[in-house]
């Protein structure tokens, strides 16, 4: 709603500092949530530590710690991005069409 | 039933042409459920009934679809399709099958009778960096490899030690030829690691989303 709100404001020429501020730190925000929860990022860590077990350079007990905490990563990181998606579902209107 | 299940619903694990009969895979599904195929023209869905619920990344779930089509693709070659695709009933499966009929049979066209391989060749640990030229490693693997190989893609280096990471899709009878390729390849660069994995339901070369729209949503 804010971003919404803030837009309407620059749309009608009015800029206000402090709103901007808020802006940018939103923007950074969501910047290092995106580099933070980047599934890709974590599959690969997933797949790296898996091809490092096989090879014999990572204990089991190690991989399985590892492994584990590197899936509760994934499993955090899919569900911010579903959030953000299901988002841009709702605005197009079409969320609920295979729920 | 918890606020996130709706229900039970049918879980597909893979595709299999039709062998005209329905074909029982034991209790391996879900809960221990019976795992089995119900037709749609020459196409065979291998189901099993499952709680209609959202399949999170979850290692023991992971590793009940996985472990079914690596069963089902002893004897059948296999569409591979896209973990956490449970359906309402029957009848969504077979419209979505319907929909996406042309694609299926041309992926079964390719698949059939193959297998996937994989070959990773990696830095050796602590070991000085490779100063060969990697165009030439890459390029010396593809084409001995391309030659007992059905289709080839490469595929993203997720790590730094990895030099190169490629999947083969090759035809059942040819595995000893393409085992006996990537020996010799093994021999000729012993300074780097090889890794050669499989067989593997062929998910580099069929989409596995063929039976979704979204990941992991029911229908």
């Amino acid at each position: 709603m804010f971003i919404i709100d803030d837009l309407f404001l620059r749309m009608l020429g009015i800029e206000l500092p402090g709103l901007d501020m808020i802006w940018v730190m939103d923007q950074l925000q969501k910047y290092a949530y995106a580099k933070l929860y980047d599934p890709e990022k974590i599959k690969n860590r997933i797949k790296e530590t898996r091809m490092l077990y096989e090879l014999n350079e990572i204990a089991p007990d190690e991989y399985e710690r590892t492994n584990a905490e590197l899936l509760r990563q994934l499993k955090l990181a899919l569900r911010a991005t579903e959030m953000n998606l299901n988002v841009r579902t709702d605005i197009l209107g079409i969320g609920e069409e295979y729920e | 039933m918890s606020p996130s299940e709706k229900g039970t619903g049918i879980y597909v694990y893979c595709l299999i042409k039709s062998t005209g009969e329905k074909k029982n895979f034991g209790n391996i599904g879900f809960g221990g459920r019976e795992v089995y195929t119900i037709d749609y023209k020459d196409f065979a869905p291998v189901i099993s009934m499952a709680p209609l619920r959202k399949y999170d990344i979850e290692e023991e779930d992971i590793e009940v679809h996985q472990s079914v089509v690596r069963d089902v693709m002893i004897e059948h070659s296999v569409i591979p399709v896209a973990y956490g695709m449970v359906f309402k009933n029957k009848k969504i499966i077979f419209a979505a099958i319907s929909v996406g009929y042309k694609a299926i049979k041309k992926a079964m066209k390719k698949v059939d009778n193959k297998i996937e391989l994989g070959i990773k060749i990696v830095q050796p640990k602590d070991a000085p960096e490779w100063n060969g030229k990697t165009d030439e490693l890459k390029l010396d693997f593809l084409e001995s490899l391309k030659q007992v190989a059905a289709f080839s893609k490469e595929r993203r280096l997720f790590s730094k030690r990895l030099l190169w990471n490629a999947s083969f899709l090759v035809e059942r009878e040819k595995i000893d030829a393409f085992s006996s390729a990537v020996e010799q390849l093994e021999n000729k660069y012993d300074c780097l690691k090889i890794q050669y994995s499989g067989p593997w339901p062929p998910y580099n070369f069929v989409d596995v989303n063929i039976l979704s729209r979204r990941r992991g949503g029911f229908r």
